[in-house]
Order: C-alpha cells, then sequence, then structure tokens
C-alpha cells in the first residue's frame, strides 16, 4: 500500500488497470477501491458496466448500411483534423498572486492581461514576440500559448456587477485597440506597440 | 513480435493481450495487408478464418502509425461494421424507440475515440486490443447513459403466450433473486437483457447500489474491515437502503409493464 507509485494514478490510468483485470467482480473492486479511495466512483461504475460480460454469440443477421460506416468515417475525419482541440489553458496553473507577478514581468496592466488570457483579443494581431514572451514567461512553448489564444472567446468569468441580460462572449478586438484602452502607461503602450514593427 | 501495448500498469509493465490474440496477430503479422483485409471481411464468428476484433483494432491503429491510408480506411470501416452488428443485438429496433439512430451515434463516437487514439490521446484503445466485447459494452453504456434513449419499448418476456399474473410472480421472483446476489439463477437471457436495460437507465446513485449488490457486497457490517456499500458511497446505510428500495420499485415497474 506505502510502496512508492510509479503509476501515475489518474482517473483513466487506474480505471484502465482496473479494466484489464482478470476479473471485475467483488474481490477486485474491493481492492482497487482501498487502494484508490479518490476514484471509488469511476470505479464502482466501471465494475457495473464490466460485471457481466456479453455472451460471445454470433453477430446478428442485420448488415449495416455502408450510409452508416460513411457517417462514422466522416465523424473521424473531423476529429482526427482537430488534435488541437482541447489546447490546455497555460494560466490555469496561476493563481491571483501569479497572475499579477506575470502582468509585472510582462509590464502590461491586469486589465490586458486579462484580455489576453480570455482571448478578447484576436489572436492574428498579437504579435509573435508578444507571444513568445508571454510563453517564455509561463514556462510553456509558444507554440502551445499560440494554440491556446487561437481558440475562441471565453466568457469571462469573476464579473463583480450584476447584469440584467444574459452575459455573453463579446467580440474578440485587436492588439492595438486592447494595447489603447486596457490602462497602460503611454511608455508600456509604446513597448508593446513596438514589438508588432 | 507484435507491438507491446502503450499503456502500463502500476509497475511500469505494459499490459499484456490474452495468449490467443497474441498467437493471432503474429500469424497475421506474416501475411501481407491484401490477405489480412480478406480475412477481416468475415464476420460470421463461427466461420473459419475469423479473426477477433482485438486483432482488428491492432492493426488498424498499426495501419495509422505506419501511415497507410487505405489500409487504415479499409480496417477501419470493417471494424465500424463489426461495431454496428454487435449494436443491433445489444439496441435492437424492438426494445428501444429510435436504435437506429443511437447505434448510430454511438459508432460515431466510437469513430472519434479512434480520432482521438490516432493523435496520441486515448490509451483507452488498448483494452479494445486485449478484450474487445467488453471494453464495447462499457463504452456503449458510458454512451448510452450519456444521451439516454428518448424511451425504452419493450418487448414481451415470453412469446409462448403466458398469462400476465405468472409471469409477473415470476418476474418478482427472479428479480428478488438477481438483487440478492445471486444472478446465476437467471438463466433466460432475453430476461437477463431486459433486467440490465432496467437497471441501466436507473438514477446513477441507485443503479451503483443496485450493482453493489449484485457484486455480493452487503450495505452495512458492525466490523470496520468489511468494505460495505455505505462506506465505498461514502453514505448513511440507510441512504442506501432507501436508494435500493426505490431502486427494486422502478425496476418491479418496469419489468411487470412488459408481463
Amino acid at each position: 500500500m506505502s510502496t512508492p507509485k510509479p503509476f501515475a494514478a489518474d482517473e483513466e490510468s487506474v480505471l484502465m488497470a482496473f479494466s484489464m483485470e482478470p476479473s471485475h467482480g467483488r474481490e477486485t473492486l474491493e481492492r482497487y477501491i482501498r487502494e484508490y479511495p479518490q476514484h471509488a466512483t469511476a470505479l464502482i461504475d466501471c465494475s457495473i458496466d464490466l460485471l457481466h460480460e456479453p455472451p460471445a454469440d454470433d453477430v446478428s443477421a442485420t448488415v449495416v448500411s455502408d450510409s452508416a460506416v460513411a457517417k462514422a468515417w466522416q465523424r473521424f475525419e473531423r476529429a482526427a483534423q482537430q488534435p488541437n482541440a482541447e489546447v490546455a489553458n497555460p494560466f490555469a496553473k496561476l493563481n491571483q498572486t501569479g497572475f499579477k507577478s506575470l502582468a509585472r514581468s510582462l509590464d502590461v496592466s491586469n486589465l490586458f492581461l486579462m484580455r489576453v488570457r480570455d482571448r478578447a483579443i484576436s489572436a492574428a494581431t498579437i504579435p509573435a514576440r508578444f507571444v513568445e514572451k508571454l510563453a517564455s514567461e509561463l514556462g510553456a512553448t509558444a507554440h502551445a500559448v499560440g494554440a491556446y489564444l487561437q481558440g475562441p472567446p471565453g466568457m469571462v468569468s469573476g464579473h463583480a456587477f450584476r447584469s440584467s441580460v444574459k452575459p455573453s462572449v463579446g467580440e474578440q478586438i485587436t492588439f492595438d485597440q486592447a494595447v489603447a484602452t486596457s490602462q497602460l502607461t503611454p511608455e508600456q503602450q509604446a513597448t508593446l506597440k513596438a514589438l508588432s514593427g | 513480435m507484435p507491438e507491446p501495448l502503450k499503456s502500463k500498469d502500476k509497475h511500469g509493465a505494459p499490459f499484456t493481450r490474452p495468449p490467443e490474440i497474441e498467437a493471432c496477430l503474429a500469424r497475421l503479422e506474416s501475411v501481407d495487408a491484401v490477405a489480412r483485409l480478406q480475412v477481416f471481411a468475415i464476420t460470421s464468428r463461427k466461420s473459419k478464418g475469423y479473426v477477433p476484433s482485438e486483432a482488428l483494432t491492432h492493426f488498424l491503429r498499426r495501419a495509422w502509425a505506419v501511415g497507410a491510408q487505405s489500409e487504415f480506411k479499409q480496417i477501419f470501416e470493417l471494424l465500424m461494421k463489426r461495431v454496428g452488428q454487435s449494436l443491433c443485438s445489444t439496441i435492437s429496433d424492438s426494445r428501444m424507440a429510435g436504435a437506429q439512430s443511437i447505434r448510430e451515434e454511438i459508432i460515431g463516437r466510437l469513430a472519434e475515440r479512434i480520432a482521438k487514439d490516432c493523435n496520441g490521446r486515448f490509451a483507452m484503445l488498448d483494452f479494445f486490443e486485449v478484450r474487445f466485447d467488453l471494453a464495447l459494452a462499457r463504452f456503449r453504456k458510458t454512451v448510452l447513459r450519456q444521451i439516454g434513449p428518448t424511451s425504452v419499448v419493450t418487448v414481451p418476456l415470453s412469446t409462448d403466450g403466458d398469462e400476465g399474473q405468472d409471469i409477473s410472480l415470476e418476474v418478482e421472483a427472479a428479480a428478488a433473486d438477481f438483487l440478492g446476489g445471486a444472478p446465476e439463477k437467471i438463466d433466460d437471457p432475453a430476461f437477463r437483457l431486459e433486467l440490465d436495460a432496467a437497471i441501466d437507465a436507473l438514477p446513477d446513485d441507485q443503479r451503483r447500489v443496485v450493482g453493489l449488490l449484485r457484486q455480493g457486497f452487503q450495505i452495512d457490517s458492525k466490523d470496520p474491515n468489511i468494505m460495505t456499500i455505505a462506506k465505498m458511497l461514502k453514505c448513511d446505510e440507510r441512504t442506501v437502503r432507501n436508494r435500493r428500495d426505490r431502486a427494486c420499485k422502478t425496476l418491479r415497474a418496469a419489468l411487470q409493464e412488459d408481463a
């Protein structure tokens, strides 16, 4: 139990290991729940799904239509072409202090950095040099940060005002517009604008 | 030698395929792609030369890895046909409204998982290489719970014209055995399928209680060393009993409708 685990105990790995067990009944489930109590619910669900092995009877005579297979292929192709659909948010690991100190190191206002984070700025207008700088401060690759910034604008969380209308995602603004309207000092604005050159 | 699986157990060793699958892969590696596709096209498990779907999954992934696009597409299509056929027996038109679109959705989602695997992010496909039917069963149940059948159409349990009253008593007794942890007492596969579907359709909290009872866990115990349902679900034993009672009521109602 207390032996060091070279094993990533994330849910997927634990469920995979459980699935690969020769049996999924009480004894196995109990052993896994004792070892990975944090994944108890997922393990229980998995064990219920795996408990009754389907009889290996012959497949039905029904013929699957070519159109059903063609539809599946289309879905495959669409999904295969979007490898970056789930790009990680490089800002996710920052807490409030980390976020503020990042703004300080980049010498930009918090508001400006929030707009970058929430993808309120059109990615095409952000200078590559700014992305590189941001990436190096975040400890990520420019490619990863660039991919993240390409995503759709996010719903800005943490608004502190009541609204009579349903909050929605706003239109993206350009990098220059963001520079001009984010409470930056004239010096900061000049530095940022110089990056586009 | 077939390439070992990528996912590893907690000791860092790759998971292994059953020996018969390994042997099948080794045999198929010695022939060319055309010959392989010919045997992959055999769909009846009883036919001589039938290749298990675990092997199709393996060669599908391998075709992608080596960039054999045409081979990949052909194996993909054969595999999807097999999946579709297998789903026909578990999600049949007579048992579920809109069965065809549900089957297509499950196949479509599996296709997306395969795409995810091609992009290197879906290790779960390893399980399909080891125990395909079981992996597919789990995948089907997960998707079904997510999309949910709009309504479940049930077929009569008996086709030889038994009267309702008899069946309903039979159902009660069988359900009691079933929930009492003696599922082997039910040997009628059609009934099991009905009961399984009814259990699957229960709300999560009730389904877990029923599932754990079926595995033989006890609700509660004075012995702190015994793993109980209450402990596993982190709730009071009375809550567990409540869930069980509600589940039984629902199941009884669902199964009596058939009778």
